[in-house]
């Protein structure tokens, strides 16, 4: 099929494809909502919901720059919204009941991320189980085991004034009484540069894509196709660890039995960006736009006073947008 | 709706004795040396200690035998399912439990009906138990503690609020509930409602309530937004998370108008603290800050009520439904017949929180 | 030609069911194009599988250079210098033409890759080769030829010692192909050593040196090109093996009445203005390349994709064809080329595959009545001659030609009159192929109409009662049998449309 397919692709590139295609009319979907919500709502166009929306935005983000590359192998990581709980709970039960100094909390959250990612790629590309199953596993065996490890209390990370409270200023500086800086977004900028990097211009980002392009033809090229395709779901358990990081330092406290939901907005976010919902291509930029859409949504929503469920609604229809132009996409290619 | 009326009908009746701390009726004395076994939800944290404090010294009063125990974690529920097969082996007098599943300790409840044990549940009810199992529920009155913190925060806004009406200026008066389904939510949200309409009508104020539809439509009386001078928002976030209840809390925070908000459980609370982080618009004068309710404890919202970012909070008593389990284990000993108890929420800010009444309450 | 640089002795292999290879020998030298013939299913690809490590062999000895080699991948065998230009395309559509190429072996700098500079190396390999390609094209983007010198550039590109090319012509325009041969020619006269593969004797006369050619899994023999006739070689490939006698003329009656007509039917690019009729008791041959549009034809008029103009009369009345249901309801069954994705469901039984399809038939109230069910489907293995140890084996335990057999009864079972046949043979060995022809031989002569798509010229010319020829998307010519030679096919097929 691959083959008639590409007889009839022909070369034709439309001048929106040479403007990046789908991340910009996620740009100009960015700008057109955030001119909509300050129109509507006076007090959206204050600085300090600027900071709201990106203090709540960065575990988003980094959620989904990670799972944008099991996306792009064409699988997929359920695991990601409980697993963020879960670690956070694990850092911060270890710092609070056992005196573990911050940043050996946030070493151990982060590091059970990736043995997490670790285990769900070893159970994908090894054990060859399908992804969708794998990761929906390892979802409800993070959300119970978070729970079983704190004891099924709240876990509350250091707050601003107490010792330790300075790993709250990785995301938010006070500059003057009530004025923050959000210093995140720049982390955030600097890891997406950097896994953007890795997905175009390393051979882990190459393989990824082979993986998701063609896994017989990659194996084929002599490529260990076991190892690479781990790799997707261990940079994906990484980036929920740093997100379970993102999310102590903005929420303070976390509740065990939390965090299903988190990965779909990830996901959401990515295939908003264009990421191709049957893998093979996607970018990390595209990502991180396709969260900021969620996000204005998710805050611009109750801001002109839209109800809880037409929230709801009006979300998945943009996500049913996005995957449209993604099938649409395809169809054309095919005739 | 059955259920709501009851609510209204207890919290209508009920004493509510402010700061009165734990009152147990003076009538009660045990007619036999008793034995009870006491199950709580776990053993090692803070707010069942709390109840466990409470178990101890009522024992003591009273002169019985309370054995209480419990399992390391809220989510071990076989262990405690074990732990009240052993106490019904026992064959106390009595049984208390706070179940932590519903269905888990069904078959357990059984064998205790059969054995003629009878059992009281405090905190949790067990909605499916067999008939005749369970002779006394001991929970939080939701809708009175709701109505609680509007009595606190009423009390606190009062004079801004006649002020204003004088100038003919609007107040707002927001409410962040994490969701508009379960039974505990609903009760207290609709209490405070209810609560801040009714003193403020006696003052001569007039209230509207807007925003979510299940409250707007369940609540007493929900008044006319374009003659009121009291809005009462309320808002729902689509989802139980504290990031959209912030977002729900800065929307409403974000108006001129508003002078109070309640969060009617910790998530919400803790969402209307999360909003403030960027805001910085709650305090503890009414005068040139907006006053915040919050319910429950933890320790952010602890440290909040400390430092006066949050002007108090309600939190429920797991001490007096110690002490009420004891009572009614006593009076069922006794022969007495008994009914379901509803316990009350208890206001708590800067200056109280440390005392003894309180603290015990509080957990992290 | 020079000095030996490959010899594979006494190679054997069996899969569970087939005994793929049977103690294979070959040898290749130095500057030498080496054909490598047989039926589909002779065990070509399996030994050139063998070969470059994709299968592990169960006995006998490679040496390559002089010394004894066993490879466990492709990378190995690459690194060896040994690589195979494969008949199904195996690029990453998603990625450019240069990164194709250095795919698993990229330039680096620093922790990155070197885009710019595996850019200009495939510039400079497609310039030594001659061929016009961007190296920063998309690969999805190019015709399937333009892939298959991609594929050719890769080979060449890993310094290989011999290069293995599996039917490289079977999708390429007759330009193409002298392009290709040229390339051989090159790589020859630089001292590889090529092994070809490829069904088309006319190619063998004017590339190759030598010919090994396989049967049924077994060495049958090895002869210089220029010292043999074709004859000489189709013996040797067709063997023991008696074959339904070619048809030498049309076996549909005198005045059988036309049971399908389609007219001027259009859907998507593959299908221009296909019109062409089918009678009763006919086998109707649909020739032409790989993307020729053939089964999109087919699939159209099965309507399992849309249409976008064109009239269908079955038995002489219109009938409108939206979905597979419609036609399946006006007796036309479908047999897909690809049958473990779309013919059975190879985790079942062969009861169970054959009855799918009309279970509807085999229910009372909601229960199955499995005894109704073991008896049609015993009657279907009795009569299709299908080798199962019994009715209730798995359809992934029987070999390809008997799963085509549990295809057919399948549909047999909704009285389907008109039957396509997408590639019905393929994949399925010699002996097998055969029952396949004589079991639609009898369906015809039944009454049956018959379309039978296949890219082996060989079954086109046995089978066919009459050919339709395509080419990129539209009919080219019709030749009843009684004219029909592979040249005048071939020619229609490969046909440039301006």
């Amino acid at each position: 099929m691959t083959n008639q397919n590409a007889v009839t692709a022909g070369k034709r590139k439309s001048s929106l494809e040479k403007l990046g295609g789908q991340k910009f009319i996620v740009l100009l979907v960015i700008v057109g909502l955030a001119i909509f919500f300050s129109v509507m709502s006076p007090a959206f166009r204050k600085y300090t919901t600027l900071v709201s929306i990106l203090d709540y935005s960065y575990y988003i983000v980094l959620m989904s720059i990670g799972v944008t590359f099991p996306l792009i192998t064409g699988g997929v990581d359920l695991s990601i919204g409980t697993g963020l709980i879960c670690y956070s709970l694990v850092g911060g039960y270890l710092i609070s009941f056992h005196g573990f100094p911050v940043w050996a909390g946030m070493l151990v959250t982060v590091l059970f991320g990736v043995a997490i990612g670790l285990l769900n790629g070893t159970l994908v590309a090894v054990m060859d189980i399908p992804p969708f199953l794998v990761t929906l596993c390892t979802c409800m065996i993070t959300r119970g085991l978070g729970s079983i490890i704190v004891g099924g209390f709240g876990i509350t990370w250091p707050t601003a004034a107490q010792p330790g409270g300075w790993f709250r200023s990785i995301f938010k500086i006070n500059i003057a009484p009530r004025v923050m800086l959000p210093i995140g977004i720049i982390w955030v900028l600097i890891l997406v540069a950097v896994m953007a990097y890795v997905l175009n211009h390393t051979q882990v980002g190459r393989y990824i894509i082979g993986i998701g392009s063609n896994k017989e033809a990659a194996r084929l090229s002599g490529v260990n196709v076991k190892i690479y395709h781990i790799s997707a779901y261990v940079i994906s358990g990484l980036f929920a660890g740093l997100a379970a990081i993102a999310y102590s330092a903005i929420f303070t406290t976390v509740q065990p039995g939390t965090g299903a939901g988190f990965e779909l907005e990830a996901i959401g976010g990515a295939i908003i960006g264009g990421v191709s919902a049957s893998g093979g291509s996607g970018t990390v930029t595209g990502s991180l736009l396709g969260v900021f859409v969620i996000c204005l949504l998710k805050t611009g929503l109750p801001f002109i006073g839209l109800q809880a469920n037409w929230q709801q609604i009006i979300t998945g229809l943009v996500l049913i947008g996005a995957v449209l132009i993604d099938v649409i996409k395809k169809r054309r290619e095919v005739h | 709706m059955k259920k709501k009326l009851l609510a209204a009908v207890l919290g209508a009746t009920m004493v509510v004795s402010m700061l009165g701390g734990v009152a147990s009726a003076e009538e009660i004395t045990a007619n036999g040396e008793y034995t009870f076994e006491i199950i709580v939800k776990s053993y090692q944290s803070s707010y069942w200690q709390a109840a466990v404090k409470g178990i101890d010294s009522e024992k003591e009063k009273l002169g019985v035998t309370a054995n209480s125990n419990g399992p390391n974690a809220e989510s071990d529920i076989a262990d405690q399912v074990n732990m009240l097969n052993d106490a019904i082996n026992k064959k106390p007098d009595g049984i208390g439990l706070a179940a932590c599943d519903q269905e888990a300790v069904l078959e357990s409840l059984q064998a205790a009906k059969d054995a003629g044990i009878p059992v009281v549940l405090f905190d949790s009810g067990v909605p499916n138990a067999p008939e005749g199992s369970v002779y006394s529920t001991i929970a939080t009155d939701n809708y009175g503690a709701g109505a609680t913190a509007a009595e606190n925060l009423y009390g606190a806004l009062k004079d801004k609020i006649a002020a204003k009406d004088e100038a003919g200026e609007v107040v707002r008066i927001g409410e962040v509930n994490q969701e508009a389904t379960s039974e505990s939510i609903t009760s207290r949200g609709l209490g405070f409602i209810d609560k801040f309409t009714e003193l403020a009508a006696a003052d001569g104020h007039t209230v509207a309530v807007v925003g979510n539809e299940y409250y707007v439509n369940n609540c007493k009386e929900a008044g006319d937004e374009a003659s009121a001078c009291i809005i009462i928002e309320v808002a729902v976030p689509a989802q139980t998370t504290v990031e959209l209840c912030a977002t729900e809390a800065a929307n409403i925070l974000n108006k001129e108008d508003v002078i109070g908000i309640f969060g009617s459980n910790q998530v919400a609370a803790e969402g209307i603290l999360t909003a403030n982080g960027n805001l910085g618009v709650l305090g503890s004068d009414p005068e040139t800050t907006v006053l915040a309710a919050g319910f429950d404890a933890g320790s952010t919202i602890k440290a909040a009520v400390a430092d006066g970012t949050m002007f108090g909070a309600v939190t429920q008593s797991p001490l007096a439904m110690g002490i009420k389990t004891v009572d009614v284990l006593t009076q069922i000993a006794n022969g007495e017949e008994v009914t379901d108890l509803p316990t009350d929420g208890y206001w708590y800010n800067a200056e109280n929180m440390d005392s003894d009444e309180i603290a015990p309450n509080l957990y992290d | 030609m020079g000095d030996v640089i490959l010899t594979m002795k006494g190679i054997d292999k069996s899969f569970p069911g087939v005994h793929a290879l049977d103690h294979v020998d070959l040898e290749v030298r130095r500057g030498e194009v080496h054909a490598l013939m047989g039926e589909n299913g002779a065990g070509k690809s399996t030994l050139m599988k063998v070969l470059t490590g994709i299968y592990t062999k169960d006995s006998g000895t490679i040496t390559f250079e002089g010394k004894e080699v066993e490879f466990h991948n492709t990378r190995e065998a690459q690194d060896a210098g040994i690589v195979i230009v494969h008949q199904e395309l195996n690029m990453l559509g998603h990625l450019t033409v240069a990164q194709n190429i250095f795919f698993g072996r990229e330039f680096k700098k620093g922790f990155g890759i070197d885009d710019k500079k595996m850019n200009e190396e495939a510039a400079k390999l497609f310039q030594k080769l001659n061929i016009d390609i961007d190296p920063t094209d998309t690969m999805s983007d190019l015709t399937v030829g333009k892939q298959q010198m991609c594929e050719i550039a890769k080979a060449i590109s890993h310094e290989a010692k011999v290069i293995v090319f599996d039917e490289p012509s079977a999708a390429l325009t007759e330009t193409e192909i002298e392009e290709l041969f040229k390339i051989i020619r090159d790589l020859r006269a630089q001292g590889l050593g090529i092994i070809y593969i490829s069904h088309r004797m006319d190619e063998i006369k004017v590339i190759t040196d030598r010919v090994t050619v396989m049967r049924d899994g077994t060495y049958v023999g090895t002869l210089i090109t220029e010292e043999c006739t074709k004859n000489d070689i189709i013996n040797m490939m067709v063997g023991r093996v008696i074959y339904e006698d070619p048809k030498t003329h049309s076996m549909v009656p005198e005045g059988a009445p036309v049971v399908l007509k389609v007219e001027h039917l259009n859907a998507g690019k593959m299908v221009q203005d296909v019109s062409f009729e089918l009678h009763k008791g006919e086998i109707l041959g649909f020739s032409g390349l790989m993307g020729a549009g053939r089964t999109e034809t087919a699939r159209a008029i099965f309507g399992a994709d849309p249409k976008e103009s064109g009239k269908i009369y079955i038995n002489g009345r219109e009938v409108t064809i939206n979905t597979p249901e419609d036609a399946v309801k006006y007796g036309i069954g479908y047999l897909s080329e690809d049958r473990k994705r779309y013919g059975v469901v190879v985790q079942k039984s062969v009861a169970e595959n054959t009855t799918m399809a009309t279970l509807k038939k085999f229910v009372n109230g909601i229960f199955i009545n499995k005894k109704k069910e073991e008896q049609v489907a015993q009657d279907y293995v009795k009569s299709l001659d299908t080798k199962t140890p019994g009715i209730d084996q798995l359809v992934v335990n029987l070999s390809g030609g008997n799963q085509q057999k549990v295809v057919i009864a399948k549909w047999l079972t909704r009285d389907c009159d008109i039957l396509i046949f997408d590639e019905p043979t393929r994949g399925i060995d010699v002996g097998a192929k055969n029952e396949i022809y004589k079991l639609m031989n009898k369906l015809a002569a039944e009454g049956k109409a018959i379309i039978m798509i296949s890219s082996e010229m060989t079954e086109i010319l046995r089978m066919s009662d009459r050919i339709v020829i395509m080419c990129e998307g539209k009919i080219t010519g019709e030749i009843g049998i009684e004219e029909a030679t592979q040249e005048n096919i071939m020619n229609l097929a490969t046909r440039e449309i301006s």
